[in-house]
């Protein structure tokens, strides 16, 4: 009754489809040892002494990053001081007081469109609010940007991670007699905090990386500049200008930009993972 | 079934009723989990509620400090008067209700935080006190919940590095560090292996000389050890009250004798 | 119970509101953000829409000496793009989301699932660099070629392989979007593999499928819906990547049918023009671009929540 000749069959066709399957994990892993390759590989020529002490230099000379490094990690610290709270505040809004509520379901989808905006479309819109009204490009404006993605990201992690965290606890605070507001600032935060900080890293190392968002907020500056009121040099930004020249020495800066910026974001992503691991293993 | 029913007169003086439990109904969504349920519970004395699974004692339990009002679903009426005032009333103060009965869970809960803050967590809603008080109040809430000699030398340490028993034990101190008058215990030894067990139910026994002391527990040897009055629920109404020698010798009602001895689970 | 104690009591009450209104204050904000964004692009684009009308979104033109501008290229390119990302990188995502689920040893599963992550979490510029300087060489000297060579010559399918190989311009653009959109749609995939209920599969197994035909006739089947709404968050961030596609596709506001040749999408022309926008027309058109990317991102953005909650509800959690 059992066709042989359709069974063999069968048996071939899955081997094929397993096959491709393996090959299409291979070519993922294959694209992502050549990016990193390519980057170290054009990278670390840029590596010196004087990447992180002097700014950018101006075509045909040598120099470093310096002022594009500080820039990003200045407007970087600003949007997560900033974002934080904001996206804290609102995932505990959606986790802990709007159950059920239309106005939690509207902003839990918001979010989530938020969340996956294209970034330019974030540049434009601080363009119009920040840069138009003070007449001019500025860090304050670039970390605005930055702000408004690390936000989404925050909300999302905040009330996922508060939703793991036990009735039981807190029962047991609010049988004390503890007002709703300790119960979550000093219980169930503290219980959340590895899996929050998680989602904050995330965020960050999102940030890290974006341009886009930088264009027409942040501009770029030649010079070093601590003026958070003015144009800021800063690395994506840099990159994209370096990259797309004819110079050497800018295009073999961009490179070391790129570098920087990659591994930068590839530790924080390991790091967060191992964060977020190690807090699932304490008991 | 509605059976308001008090003890037999004992040899000795009445103790005073703490809080006194009239036509209590509660109710998830439309369906009624408890029926007019009526009973006193005496001070100083330990009382425990047994019957089986479902038969609403851990919800009559959890009335008792309105514990339930966290969820938006579930809600009583009647009356429950402690020292003769109805904490059921709307305008009734939750967090100074919970302040004055405390609860302990039948999953230990430690607070993430050391075992110092567990116990302080507490004493420090209420009040504000110098560190050397504190320190006092602490030691005092250990010692009684016996587990003192165990955690002097790491205080400072996370209250989750200890084992189960001794986090149970921690619950209790913590609960019984702000001073409550009327102590909740549901199922506190479920969880715990049968040493801790006979440790917490040594603790029951030596609390409840201070403490008005209700206990839910499913194990009915734990109940006629530890209890001095027994209340025996099925299907969420109160079957039988009374001294827990009478329930567990000759109970009054059939239903209690099949269940004391038995007959079904 | 003291009088303090009650006082200090009091306090928490008022405690309890602030931080209560507090979080929904926030809460809010999120809300006015999408709304800001709207508005601030629709005010923005608003002069180039009155001036140009309708005619906006066909138009070919652009011309910044002489004040003219179109949509059409643009809008030409993003979808173009995306298209080819989504259908080269869909059956790659799905690969991957098979071999993790069904073949991959258990041991290997987290290193090779955290690998296919980091992809997603290289940033668009380091794609786009790469793209421009080893991506489009290799395309240009070694695979275009061929493809003229033997597509080229095919009736109709030919169309879309002619022209002299740049190493930029559409194709290229959307290789690179594949690869960016393949750990997005692989993570939604293998969640939402892991939702189906070992009984189901075992039944097949325990019938004598294969493998390939459990996957094919019983996972995907219980799991469409959440893999369209993956698919479709994928779609999304093709749509809306900008430094990525900047560097390789050629930015040239034009339309052809050969997909080796150079074209634009509308966050590759922000990316390029805004800073250079001279005129208050030029400037608006560029708003007018990024509000239709805006309302096209929103929309399938919002069909791939509304596919994912659908299945959550589903699965029942």
């Amino acid at each position: 009754m059992i066709s042989m000749g359709r069974y063999a069959r069968r048996r071939v066709a899955n081997r094929l489809w397993l096959a491709a399957s393996m090959a299409a994990t291979a070519l993922g892993l294959i694209f992502l040892f050549l990016v990193l390759y390519a980057l170290l590989r054009n990278g670390i020529p840029a590596i010196s002494g004087t990447l992180f002490t002097t700014s950018t230099p101006p075509p045909g000379s040598a120099g470093g990053l310096a002022n594009a490094i500080y820039g990003s990690l200045i407007m970087t610290i600003v949007a997560t001081l900033v974002g934080t709270p904001v996206g804290m505040l609102t995932g505990t809004f959606l986790s802990e007081f709007g159950k059920g509520s239309v106005l939690a379901s509207v902003v839990r989808f918001v979010n989530d469109i938020l969340l996956s905006a294209p970034s330019i479309i974030i540049g434009l819109f601080v363009y119009q609010i920040v840069v138009v009204p003070m007449g001019h490009f500025s860090a304050w404006a670039g970390s605005a940007a930055l702000a408004l993605i690390v936000i989404p990201v925050v909300v999302r992690t905040t009330e996922n991670m508060l939703e793991l965290v036990p009735h039981g606890l807190r029962e047991a605070a609010a049988a004390l007699g503890t007002p709703q507001w300790r119960v979550i600032v000093q219980v169930i935060y503290r219980a959340a905090m590895q899996g929050i900080l998680t989602g904050v890293m995330l965020a960050v190392a999102r940030i890290a990386g974006e341009t886009a968002p930088l264009l027409f907020t942040a501009l770029n500056n030649q010079f070093w500049s601590a003026n958070m009121n003015a144009p800021i040099a800063n690395l994506p930004v840099v990159i994209f200008q370096f990259a797309l020249s004819p110079y050497d020495d800018w295009r073999t800066l961009a490179w070391g930009g790129a570098m920087l910026i990659t591994f930068t974001i590839l530790i924080l992503n390991v790091l967060a993972r191992m964060l977020a691991g190690w807090s699932s293993r304490t008991p | 079934m509605q059976t308001t029913a008090h003890p037999v007169a004992a040899a000795a003086p009445k103790p005073a009723v703490k809080c006194e439990v009239k036509d209590l109904r509660f109710y998830y969504k439309q369906y009624e989990a408890l029926k007019g349920i009526g009973l006193p519970l005496y001070d100083k004395r330990v009382t425990a509620f047994i019957g089986p699974s479902g038969c609403g004692k851990s919800t009559l339990l959890r009335v008792l400090n309105r514990i339930y009002e966290l969820y938006p679903d579930q809600r009583a009426t009647g009356e429950v008067l402690v020292d003769g005032h109805n904490i059921l009333d709307p305008g009734q103060d939750l967090n100074l209700l919970r302040a004055k009965i405390g609860m302990v869970f039948q999953k230990p809960t430690p607070f993430p935080m050391s075992i110092y803050d567990n116990v302080a967590f507490g004493i420090r809603l209420y009040q504000r006190l110098r560190s050397r008080e504190l320190d006092e109040r602490v030691e005092e809430a250990l010692q009684r919940a016996a587990l003192w000699n165990e955690v002097k030398d790491k205080l400072r340490q996370s209250g989750l590095s200890l084992s189960g028993g001794q986090q149970q034990r921690l619950c209790i101190a913590r609960a019984i560090a702000v001073k409550p008058e009327i102590l909740l215990l549901d199922e506190p030894a479920s969880a715990l292996d049968p040493i801790s067990t006979q440790r917490i139910e040594e603790l029951i026994a030596e609390l409840k000389s201070d403490y008005c002391i209700v206990i839910v527990t499913h194990n009915m040897q734990q109940a006629a050890r530890s209890s001095d009055y027994t209340a025996f629920m099925y299907l969420g109404a109160l079957v039988e009250f009374d001294e827990t020698e009478t329930i567990f010798t000759h109970p009054g009602q059939k239903q209690t004798e099949d269940y004391i001895t038995g007959r079904f689970g | 119970m003291t009088i303090a104690m009650v006082a200090r009591h009091d306090r928490q009450r008022l405690w309890d509101l602030l931080f209560r209104n507090a979080t929904r204050a926030f809460a809010i904000l999120v809300l006015l953000l999408l709304g800001g964004v709207m508005v601030a692009l629709g005010v923005g684009a608003w002069p180039a829409f009155a001036h140009f009308g309708p005619g906006f979104l066909t138009s070919m033109a652009w011309n910044p000496v002489k004040d003219e501008y179109g949509a059409l290229p643009a809008i030409f390119g993003t979808l173009a793009t995306s298209a080819i990302a989504m259908l080269i990188g869909v059956p790659l995502a799905l690969g991957v989301a098979v071999f993790l689920t069904e073949l991959c040893p258990p041991f290997l599963r987290r290193p090779i699932g955290t690998m296919i992550e980091l992809l997603a979490g290289i940033p668009s510029i380091i794609y786009g660099i790469w793209g421009l300087f080893v991506l489009a060489p290799f395309l240009q000297e070694t695979v275009q070629p061929v493809l003229i060579d033997t597509l080229g010559n095919i009736p109709l399918i030919g169309l879309l392989f002619e022209g002299p190989p740049l190493g930029l311009g559409i194709l290229t653009a959307g290789f690179i979007l594949a690869m960016m959109v393949l750990p997005f749609i692989t993570a939604v995939t293998r969640d939402v593999f892991l939702t189906v209920p070992p009984m189901l599969r075992e039944s097949a197994y325990g019938l004598g499928a294969t493998t390939s035909e459990v996957v094919r006739d019983i996972v995907v089947p219980y799991t469409r819906t959440g893999i369209i709404g993956g698919v479709m968050l994928g779609l999304g961030r093709a749509l809306g990547e900008t430094m990525a596609v900047t560097f390789v596709i050629g930015n040239a506001h034009e339309i052809h049918t050969s997909l080796l040749a150079p074209g634009t999408t509308i966050s590759a022309t922000l990316a390029n023009e805004f800073t250079e926008a001279v005129t208050p027309l030029y400037v608006s058109s560029l708003f007018a671009l990024g509000f239709i990317l805006f309302v096209i991102t929103f929309l399938v953005l919002a069909a791939a929540k509304y596919m994912l909650i659908r299945l959550q509800r589903q699965a029942g959690t």
